[in-house]
């Protein structure tokens, strides 16, 4: 027998227990003489209310030492299961950037929820749209939040999706009783691509024509993708892509998206950039549609309605 | 009740502090809504400082600094208003309204530049009213 584990996903796309199965045959001995599934909705048959609806009415999820929770929290049933896999685990871990900081769903948080569902349930040709619901389908919160926002989280492990290798380290440092080991330096750091100096870059641009490199020849003989001008958020960026010595996107010759979340804790991705760029000469203005560097980052605040100056902008 | 906001004044310790210093032993008048907090110099007002104070409660933040060129450490001012267009412009990317945020540049024998510009700041920000909507909690 081994240490129960229960895995639940909130507002989540299920990439993450496909990182966990990622693992390939390392999951083998972990399944079979180290981790015990009690519960995982997403990989394996277990209901809440009994197997026939016949185990009452609150919700049934079973005593775990390890609970391992992917999805943030944005409406009422997510803060009910996630409150109950505190309750019901031991160690509560928050599996993939959605879990540790919103993720893609807290993309949401940057324009008002009530006008989002507006634009998404009805349109302007047809009849009247479906109304926001509150009944029979879980009510939406105002926003969408962080694990560590509602619960007492235990270890985070970021990343859309995490690296199947630190999600092993997560739950062997649990098993062990030790701290895990995780990177705690930034992409670039990871990053093999050749550096020289940022040269005459005074902007930077979006990736919509290809970055300048030989195919033959390795990464490494490509030089930094920011320093070509485009915009590369590896310098704010968590490390822990590089499952083959190459941050992942880099690998793929495509700049840096910053999946990972930021690199110091509870920093800001945006502003963090930003001040990057400003600090080195250049022009932050040319961030075109810069508050997509959030797009990993919603919750915590770090994306809100954008409030419009009082004053006429120039 | 009316409202009196709260707001956070960085001042940079060789100028604009002494200034507050001089306003002070001067017995000049000003709005007691501003909580200096004395740093060496405007350009170590990192981004975040003005972020956090927002997020923390504040309703505006002013930044102080020598003039330009006259920055005990040369060019921290400088860095400065490197940074401002740019916080300017997050500052509504994260909710605030860009009104929140003054920069000011006075010398240390310059107290009544320093009432002045803390008075026009608290107008202005009482103009606008306490932060509204979410304040980051975390
Ligand atoms: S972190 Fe990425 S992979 Fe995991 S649930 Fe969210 S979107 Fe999917
Ligand atoms: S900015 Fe991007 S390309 Fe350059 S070193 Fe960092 S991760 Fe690599
Ligand atoms: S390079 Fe950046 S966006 Fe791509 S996988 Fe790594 S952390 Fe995520
Ligand atoms: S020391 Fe006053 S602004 Fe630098």
């Amino acid at each position: 027998m081994g240490v129960t584990t229960a895995l639940e996903a909130l507002s989540s796309c299920s990439g993450c227990e496909i990182a966990i199965l990622n693992l390939g045959e390392a999951l083998i001995p972990l399944l079979t003489e180290q981790i015990d599934i009690v519960h995982a909705p997403i990989l394996m048959d277990h209901k809440y209310y009994g197997q026939c609806g016949d185990g009452g009415k609150s919700l049934q999820i079973p005593e775990a030492v390890i609970g391992i929770v992917s999805g943030g929290v944005s409406n009422e049933e997510h803060i009910e299961v996630l409150q109950e896999m505190r309750k019901k685990c031991k160690v509560l871990i928050a599996l993939g950037s959605c879990a540790t900081q919103g993720g893609i769903p807290a993309l949401m948080n940057g324009q008002d929820s009530e006008q989002s569902f507006d634009a998404i349930f009805q349109t302007l040709s047809t009849d009247p749209g479906a109304g926001r619901p509150d009944r029979i389908v879980p009510k939406l919160l105002d926003r969408i939040y962080g694990l560590d926002e509602k619960v007492v989280i235990d270890l985070q492990l970021p990343g859309c999706p995490p690296n199947p290798a630190h999600i092993a380290e997560v739950i062997m440092s649990v098993l062990e009783d030790r701290e895990p080991v995780l990177p705690t330096k930034s992409v670039c750091d990871t990053c093999p691509t050749r550096r020289q100096g940022k040269g005459v870059v005074d902007t930077v641009k979006r990736f919509v024509e290809n970055a300048d490199f030989d195919p033959n020849k390795p990464i490494s003989d490509m030089r930094c993708l920011l320093e070509q001008g485009f915009m590369c958020m590896g310098p704010v960026t968590l490390a822990g892509c590089a499952k083959r010595g190459v941050p992942a996107c880099i690998e793929a010759r495509v700049p840096c998206r910053g999946c990972f979340g930021s690199v110091r804790p509870k920093g800001n991705q945006l502003l963090d950039m930003m001040n990057a760029l400003a600090s080195n000469g250049i022009d932050c203005m040319s961030v075109v549609d810069r508050r997509s560097i959030q797009r990993f980052c919603g919750a915590h605040g770090n994306l809100r309605p954008k409030k419009k100056s009082a004053v006429k902008e120039v | 009740m009316s409202y009196e906001p709260k707001i956070i004044a960085f001042c940079c310790n060789w100028c604009s502090y002494a200034a507050a210093d001089l306003a002070g032993s001067s017995r000049l008048q000003y709005p007691p809504n501003i909580r200096i907090i004395r740093v060496m110099c405007s350009g170590m007002v990192h981004p975040e400082f003005i972020l956090e104070a927002l997020n923390k409660g504040a309703d505006g933040v002013m930044i102080m600094g020598c003039h330009l060129g006259e920055c005990h450490y040369l060019d921290g001012n400088h860095i400065t208003m490197a940074r401002l267009d740019m916080i300017v412009e997050l500052l509504e990317d994260f909710g605030f309204e860009s009104e929140r945020l003054s920069v000011t540049w006075l010398s240390s024998t310059e107290p009544d530049k320093f009432v002045k510009a803390v008075t026009e700041m608290t107008e202005r920000v009482k103009k606008l009213g306490p932060v509204q909507g979410e304040v980051q909690t975390a």
